[in-house]
């Protein structure tokens, strides 16, 4: 199958290799939660809503000199074009809950908050490729909604390479194609790496390249997230008249 | 104390200029309001309004919105005020059980995931939520909503399941009547597949594209849309001591003790009542206050259901 059009250089939706889809985020979409964010690529569509610093629920697990970090993620039985019905705890969804906790925990300065807890509930509305990425962006937009100290903006893309070309932010119809798939966390003005994923074989040179590509469109989301904070910001300053 | 019977939390932040005793007296509002819910509570009552301000009997903003889960078949999104739905149909081809060849068949699920209040935690799923699954079916098949000989395809062989799954985004109150709406709003929406028989006599979907392409015959080409009729619309009240309070928000239901769902369909017709226990006691007075109340509110839900299906319409041909 032709995922790069030789002539004209298109991918199967129109986009060139190196362009990312449209992104949306927005703030505060959960009331209840103490902080929460509506994510959007393309057609890949994920809430998180974060709930905390709160008590810890285990006493066992707590901890003196920081605070416990937990993560859930599922899958909305109509997400993807078939309807799954999904298990809580299967090991799809326990990995991804694994991956976004440690990356998020890396940013979030936990020793502030001793002796409490973090909760980060992820729920996909849609799936359409780049999931966990669409995650990671989101929970970084739902913790600074709940005004949770972190270090950095924690942003997150993925990329592959089909055709001989490396192509950034894969849809579902390009990841399922067989070929590599690169998932890059970055913590945008550290300019650090914290999550970086990738299954499949690839030369060691173009995967330098195709590891880049996905940094880059870590950045570009990155300053979409700080214009989104921004404009938050100032929606609250005019709100509170000050 | 003069703030607090202006009503609701929300008043307080404008009082923050009104002069030194304002922060004190935002304190001692919140405190009171933690503290002694109860009698906050009733202080309100005594001046016929309730913790966000609104009359006694009257219900949210409610709004509607079709079509927003692309990959789902039908879907519809449902917001009383906070209380925030996500419901979607997706449909699948089955075999027809032997003593009911001719009908399709209906699944619901109600699925409260923890994003939707701090107090459900991961690992326990809340406890209303198989009820109000139960209570959506229940009332689904006996107003006689969506006739299940609709959902066959071909006698015997093939027909429709039809897997409902609504999503409860945020738990503000009036769960089980957001639920209806959005079951309700996403068969409202739903666009049935067209489907065609394969040489080895699969049923397969056939995507809008190919619709004139394909060779084989389309089963179903003019039944795209469900007829529903007597469609179900619900009033959940609360009930405290003499009052009857209308779309309770979670705040006001873990005060009340006692609930009135009512449910009534196209014809005005009573489909359901539930009333789970609770102090104050049933009087057919209270219950037909209950039903006018339900009167009211169906009509104003049909009303916007309408308008929202026209407003899709708009975009569908726009």
């Amino acid at each position: 199958m032709e995922y790069v059009n030789p002539l004209t250089g298109f991918r199967i939706d129109g986009r060139r290799p190196n362009e990312m889809r449209q992104i949306k985020g927005e703030l505060g979409v959960v009331a209840n939660a103490d902080g929460s964010a509506l994510f959007e690529m393309g057609n890949t569509r994920v809430i998180v809503a974060v709930y905390g610093p709160r008590e810890v629920q285990n006493k066992s697990q707590q901890s003196n000199n920081q605070a416990l970090v937990r993560c859930e993620y599922s899958m909305a039985n109509f997400s993807t074009g078939d309807r799954t019905r999904r298990q809580k705890g299967d090991r799809r969804s326990t990995e991804i809950s694994l991956v976004i906790r440690q990356t998020m925990e890396a940013s979030i300065l936990t020793h502030l908050m001793p002796r409490s807890e973090i909760d980060i509930f992820v729920q996909v509305l849609q799936a359409d490729g780049g999931t966990r990425s669409a995650c990671i962006n989101a929970a970084t937009l739902a913790l600074a909604d709940a005004g949770i100290p972190m270090r950095d903006i924690v942003t997150s893309c993925s990329a592959g390479y089909l055709c001989s070309t490396p192509l950034l932010d894969l849809n579902y119809v390009e990841d399922s194609a067989g070929g590599p798939d690169v998932t890059v966390g970055i913590l945008s003005k550290m300019d650090k790496v914290t999550l970086l994923q990738m299954d499949a074989k690839l030369p060691m040179d173009i995967f330098e390249n195709v590891m880049q590509l996905a940094i880059e469109g870590c950045k570009a989301i990155a300053n979409y997230i700080r214009e989104v904070l921004l404009e938050n910001t100032k929606q609250l300053e005019s709100r509170r008249g000050g | 104390m003069a703030t607090s019977a202006r009503g609701g939390g929300e008043g307080e932040a404008a009082a923050g200029g009104g002069g030194g005793g304002g922060a004190a007296a935002e304190m001692e509002v919140e405190a009171y309001r933690r503290l002694f819910p109860v009698a906050y509570f009733e202080r309100h009552l005594r001046e016929s309004v309730r913790l966000d301000a609104r009359p006694l009997a009257s219900p949210r903003d409610t709004s509607v919105a079709l079509g927003l889960v692309g990959s789902a078949d039908g879907s519809a999104l449902v917001k009383f005020g906070d209380t925030t739905m996500v419901a979607a149909i997706k449909l699948e081809v089955m075999t027809p059980p032997a003593e009911s060849s001719d009908e399709g068949s209906v699944a619901v699920e109600f699925y409260m995931p923890p994003i939707c209040s701090p107090t459900v935690r991961p690992g326990r799923s809340a406890e209303v939520a198989p009820v109000i699954s139960k209570q959506l079916s229940d009332v689904i098949m006996s107003s006689g909503m969506i006739n299940l000989k609709d959902l066959c395809l071909i006698n015997g062989k093939a027909s429709w399941i039809a897997y409902l799954d609504i999503y409860c985004l945020n738990a503000d109150g009036s769960l089980f009547d957001a639920a209806l709406v959005s079951t309700v709003a996403a068969f409202t929406h739903l666009e049935i597949p067209l489907v065609s028989v394969s040489d080895d006599g699969r049923v397969v979907t056939v995507p809008g594209e190919l619709e004139g392409k394909t060779k084989l015959p389309l089963v179903n080409k003019d039944k795209r849309k469900l007829m529903l009729n007597n469609v179900p619309f619900s009033l959940t009240c609360g009930l405290h001591k003499e009052h009857i309070l209308v779309d309770p928000t979670a705040e006001e239901e873990s005060i009340i003790e006692t609930f009135v769902t009512v449910v009534l369909d196209t014809l005005g017709r009573v489909v359901s009542v539930y009333k789970p226990g609770g102090s104050v006691l049933a009087y057919t007075s209270i219950l037909k206050e209950c039903i006018t109340l339900a009167k009211r509110r169906a009509q104003q839900l049909r009303n916007i259901l309408n308008e929202s299906v026209s407003a899709m319409e708009v975009d569908k041909s726009s």
